[in-house]
């Protein structure tokens, strides 16, 4: 849906209009899951967080003022209830896989190699602070630009530079072979 | 010559802060180009850019997990709306019929008899507190709940400490029990009455854990269930 049409249904949510209410929850619902569970790990807590935010958005509507995308805003509201949360859980649990994924043996060396290391790096990714991994997330997987993820995050561009360059840091530390081109050895 | 050497880093720590955003393709076209004229020359820039693209790779190949939500799903959100806009409602209203009645009379009485009608006031609240009181104290008997009887054929559950919904459900024929007893274990119901000629059970859930709404809205999501309704009395949707 074009930014437009979803500022359109958030005025009308501002206006208390619970039909607009319930389309623009199925329209973010799996967004916003996915979202969360990537910034939280935490599966169990991911439902009630969104339900947070849901009504955070009922309650607020009437605040955005329109001057970044509907999207940015509301994940902005995510991130910030995801961390409450994640600040009211006891000490995190290890949120390490299993195990690494089965791999096909059918399938060649070098994709075999890529799923590896896809593994690994998920791993780790889970061992970095949630605010730091949030900025990961929405870098890599969202695709954002820094001075959007600032907006997200509600910090300045440096800050979400400074915690990129410590997650950096800290997947190097982890894996100390990431980046080191295969023909270099 | 330390100096420039100083410069060239500071140069490296700022486009080696960007290749995150070179990676996923949203630097300005200024900032690209500078990006680009420096990684050509440095091999540091370079590995930290093949790292990015590794990383990259790994977040994009994690995917998403994204179910479509449950119908219960959003009326739980609906619950917690009306819920909180009944709180505001509430403190609203209570502010208003409580306090501000008994500040405007204050404020309109002469002030050498607002003493009398303050202490007035206080007189009255005691009376009822010591009515109140003698009412909760005259005896034994006037404290008794009301006998409840059981008649050995027919034993009676006691009393909920929490008021009930009571529900009119039915499940389409083909239903098993089993499926009746999952369905009503999933929103704590039991069966007090029922089946009518019609099919139609009365089914009482404990108040408390869920609001009615998203009982019923659990209940109407199920294929199984042909009806679920307040029963008669119960004033809510």
């Amino acid at each position: 849906m074009p930014p437009d049409d979803e500022l359109a249904l958030l005025r009308r949510v501002a206006a208390k209009d619970r039909k607009a209410f319930e389309a623009l929850y199925h329209l973010y619902y799996r967004r916003l899951f996915g979202y969360l569970l990537k910034i939280t790990r935490r599966a169990e807590l991911v439902e009630e967080v969104l339900n947070d935010v849901m009504l955070a958005i009922w309650k607020g509507a009437a605040s955005f003022d329109g001057r970044s995308r509907p999207s940015t805003w509301i994940f902005g509201i995510a991130y910030h209830k995801a961390l409450k949360a994640l600040s009211r859980q006891p000490a995190e649990r290890g949120d390490e896989p299993d195990g690494p994924e089965p791999v096909d043996s059918e399938e060649p060396e070098s994709l075999a190699a890529r799923r590896e290391l896809a593994t690994v790096l998920g791993r780790a990714l889970g061992s970095l602070p949630p605010d730091q991994r949030a900025v990961v997330e929405l870098t890599y997987y969202y695709g954002l630009a820094y001075q959007e993820i600032s907006e997200i995050v509600g910090c300045p561009v440096n800050t979400v530079k400074t915690r990129m360059f410590h997650a950096r840091r800290r997947l190097k530390e982890l894996l100390p072979g990431l980046g080191v081109s295969s023909h270099t050895g | 010559m330390r100096e420039r050497e100083d410069r060239g880093e500071r140069l490296h720590e700022r486009i080696s802060g960007l290749l995150p955003w070179y990676v996923n393709g949203t630097l300005s076209q200024q900032e690209r180009e500078r990006v680009e004229a420096h990684l050509a020359g440095c091999r540091r820039c370079q590995e930290e850019e093949r790292a990015c693209r590794q990383t990259a790779g790994a977040v994009q190949s994690a995917g998403e997990v994204a179910p479509t939500p449950h119908p219960v799903q959003f009326q739980r959100v609906l619950a917690r709306i009306d819920e909180a806009e009944r709180e505001e409602g509430t403190a609203r209203r209570g502010g208003l019929s409580l306090a501000a009645p008994f500040r405007a009379l204050i404020e309109a009485t002469p002030l050498p008899l607002r003493g009398a009608l303050v202490a007035q006031a206080a007189v009255i609240l005691l009376l009822v507190g010591v009515l109140a009181w003698s009412e909760l104290h005259s005896g034994p008997e006037a404290a008794q709940a009301p006998a409840v009887y059981h008649t050995l054929s027919n034993p009676a559950p006691p009393p909920p400490l929490t008021p009930a919904l009571r529900l009119r459900v039915m499940f389409s024929p083909k239903t098993t029990e089993r499926e009746i007893r999952e369905l009503l274990l999933d929103v704590r119901g039991e069966i007090t009455n029922g089946p009518s000629p019609l099919g139609v059970y009365t089914v009482e859930v404990p108040a408390g854990r869920d609001s009615p709404r998203v009982v019923l809205a659990r209940l109407r999501s199920e294929p199984q269930v042909m009806l679920a309704e307040p029963a008669a009395g119960e004033g809510f949707q």
